[in-house]
């Protein structure tokens, strides 16, 4: 049978399916139940400088039946809740925590705190806007001179390993992931959400409370795909620092695991797939997984990472 | 700020029953392709009744086959997209909460079956919730009028177990929790008729509050009201007549289930569990998504939206999360 371990900076995991951040990974609760499940790793809500309340709703719906459509506006208990949880729990998967923060020295400190807290790795949420006068029409995400500033103070308040959750929302995503790498992150998380929109006709406005939503489900798994080929080519070509790709997009089977790992991935994260199958889907697209590669005759992550890529590689 | 687009701005100046009928029917074609109303809905008020001191019925007409699939306990996503005062400072800022089903009407109004236009035509099937002003989203609610948009999506959650024939159903309800309790005292009847028993008891804060009174009594073999200040029916609360009711009835057959505040239903499924009835609670939650993404809503380790609302008395007992008043 198929070997699904994986190792990636700060994570060992038994099979490459994280918990996607945003999705239920809020509370001890949440965390301990999909730990429960056949998940390989937990990455945790965004956790910020102070708790935050979720937006009024509709926070999050099913537009059609592969899009959906969320802005949450970030809902967490905020740093001193959420380490004192850490202190308390320990958790049977290995746990990726997602920080954010309004400028760079309020991220460095609180992934200081949660690095102190026992945290073994850090994701980086870099889809929130800048607090600095005039950067708050762009997230910083979209900056590479900011993603490189908030990358380089974390990785000087911490020595665990730094990932960067990039958005999808620009020009040419292998710039910030580059930027990412260069300023000393050890691997990038991609895709966030696509920017999106929806107007009900009849009631004549958007039908997400805080009007602007982002968009992931189904619908989006071939732009994650163009968005993760584009930064691993970037990688073999030797433009940006070859690191590990934790890919995410619309990821509700184990052939749709293969086609990122294909792509390039190392490890994957699903997040809108809960709503469909709850964590009950974590065992049903292990067990898919690992029946394609058993007939493909792929023993390992390895034997296939990448190798859609080969075919790829003119390509500019 | 006028939004041309809106019956909230243009109330009297439209035809109504039009109106409901194209809305009936886009939500028909999303049901039928999705068994079940995933993106909110909006749908015209067609009517909103006041049922007691700060509690109505808002009646929505729904398609006759999404009423039919609806099951007691589940609940609908309702959001007024106008609701204009909401949070963050911002107009048109808008919220959307959970609400069960209280009752199912059909409409015949001005149907006339000996004409060739209306042959075969059964009515419009008309969705009432009942909502109690108990906050800013709820208050909203109530102050709606006939016309303004109500959006729905769901039915979403679990329902209470299948009354069988030869069974006793025990009902006790407090405050608004008395919606679900009507709706399952509603399908038992109708499905087995007089081969189901029905015992009800609600309880109320006082007799202003007290609604769907005239509703239960139709449909149960006998029914007690309680009051907190003993303004109507017995002075207390509901685990009172509960206790003398439980010991008149034999345990084997007979299911309890309730709905309302946990410190009220803590007790009344305690009193279930020591007489060995099967108990279950419709539970509420504070339930932002509704689709197992927020992950806000648990009650130990189970998702209120998707593993409830409705749940087994006996785990929820186990439960330290279980009995306490929830925002």
């Amino acid at each position: 049978m198929a070997e699904l371990g994986v190792e990636v900076p700060g994570l060992a995991l038994a099979n490459p399916l994280l918990l996607a951040s945003g999705v239920q990974g809020g509370t001890a609760a949440a965390l301990h139940r999909v730990a429960a499940s056949r998940c390989g790793g937990l990455v945790s809500k965004s956790i910020g400088p102070v708790a935050r309340e979720i937006y009024p709703g509709p926070v999050c719906v099913e537009a059609t039946d592969s899009v959906v459509l969320n802005a949450m506006g970030l809902p967490n208990p905020g740093v001193e809740s959420f380490t004192e949880m850490m202190n308390e729990n320990n958790f049977s998967k290995p746990m990726l925590v997602s920080i954010f923060g309004p400028d760079s020295q309020s991220v460095a400190d609180i992934a200081k705190k949660m690095e102190a807290a026992g945290a073994t790795a850090l994701e980086l949420n870099l889809s929130c806007p800048h607090s600095k006068p005039g950067s708050r029409a762009l997230i910083i995400g979209q900056q590479p001179e900011l993603i490189k500033e908030y990358i380089s103070a974390v990785k000087q308040a911490v020595g665990i390993p730094v990932y960067a959750k990039l958005t999808p929302n620009t020009a040419q995503v292998s710039l910030e992931a580059g930027a990412a790498l260069e300023a000393g992150a050890d691997g990038v998380s991609l895709i966030n959400t696509v920017s999106a929109l929806e107007v009900d006709p009849y009631a004549g406005r958007p039908i997400i409370g805080n009007l602007l939503c982002g968009m992931s489900g189904p619908a989006i798994r071939p732009i994650a795909q163009r968005k993760v080929a584009e930064v691993a080519l970037a990688m073999r070509r030797g433009e940006i620092p070859t690191a590990p790709i934790l890919a995410m997009g619309g990821i509700t089977t184990g052939l749709d695991v293969a086609r990122f790992i294909m792509l390039g991935a190392s490890a994957v994260q699903i997040g809108s797939a809960l709503i469909y199958g709850d964590v009950d889907i974590f065992e049903e697209i292990e067990n898919e997984l690992t029946e394609f590669m058993d007939v493909q005759g792929y023993p390992n992550l390895e034997s296939m990472r990448g190798i859609a890529l080969d075919s790829m590689e003119g390509l500019n | 700020m006028t939004l041309a687009t809106s019956p909230q701005t243009r109330k009297g100046d439209f035809d109504l029953q039009k109106l409901a009928n194209i809305c009936c029917e886009r939500m028909a074609t999303e049901f039928t392709k999705s068994g079940k109303i995933l993106a909110p809905i909006p749908l015209p008020i067609m009517e909103i009744i006041h049922e007691a001191e700060s509690v109505v019925t808002i009646w929505l007409q729904v398609p006759a086959e999404l009423a039919a699939a609806y099951k007691p306990g589940q609940f609908f996503m309702c959001w007024n997209p106008y609701d204009a005062e909401g949070g963050m400072g911002r107009t048109n800022f808008n919220s959307e909460k959970p609400y069960s089903v209280g009752d199912i009407k059909i409409d015949r109004t001005g149907i006339d079956e000996t004409t060739a236009a209306d042959e075969g035509n059964v009515g419009n099937t008309l969705m009432g919730f009942t909502i109690k002003d108990l906050g800013r989203q709820s208050g909203e609610l109530t102050r709606m009028s006939k016309g303004d948009w109500l959006a729905l999506r769901g039915p979403f959650g679990t329902t209470f177990p299948t009354p069988t024939s030869g069974s006793t159903l025990v009902l006790v309800s407090g405050g608004i929790g008395s919606t679900p309790m009507h709706m399952m005292a509603r399908e038992a009847r109708n499905k087995l008729g007089n081969r189901v028993k029905i015992h009800a008891i609600m309880g109320f804060r006082n007799s202003s509050e007290a609604h769907y009174v005239p509703r239960m009594e139709g449909l149960c073999d006998s029914l007690t009201i309680t009051t907190d200040d003993g303004t109507q029916g017995i002075h207390g609360y509901p685990t009172q007549p509960l206790e003398e009711l439980l010991q008149g009835l034999d345990s084997d057959n007979c299911t309890l289930l309730t709905c309302g505040p946990e410190p009220m239903m803590k007790p009344v499924l305690e009193m279930a569990v020591t007489a060995g009835i099967d108990c279950y609670a419709a539970m509420e939650r504070y339930l932002p998504c509704a689709i197992a993404v927020c992950g806000l809503c648990m009650v130990g380790n189970r998702l209120t939206c998707r593993q409830g609302p409705v749940m087994e008395g006996d785990w929820l007992l186990q439960q330290s999360d279980f009995g306490q008043h929830h925002g």
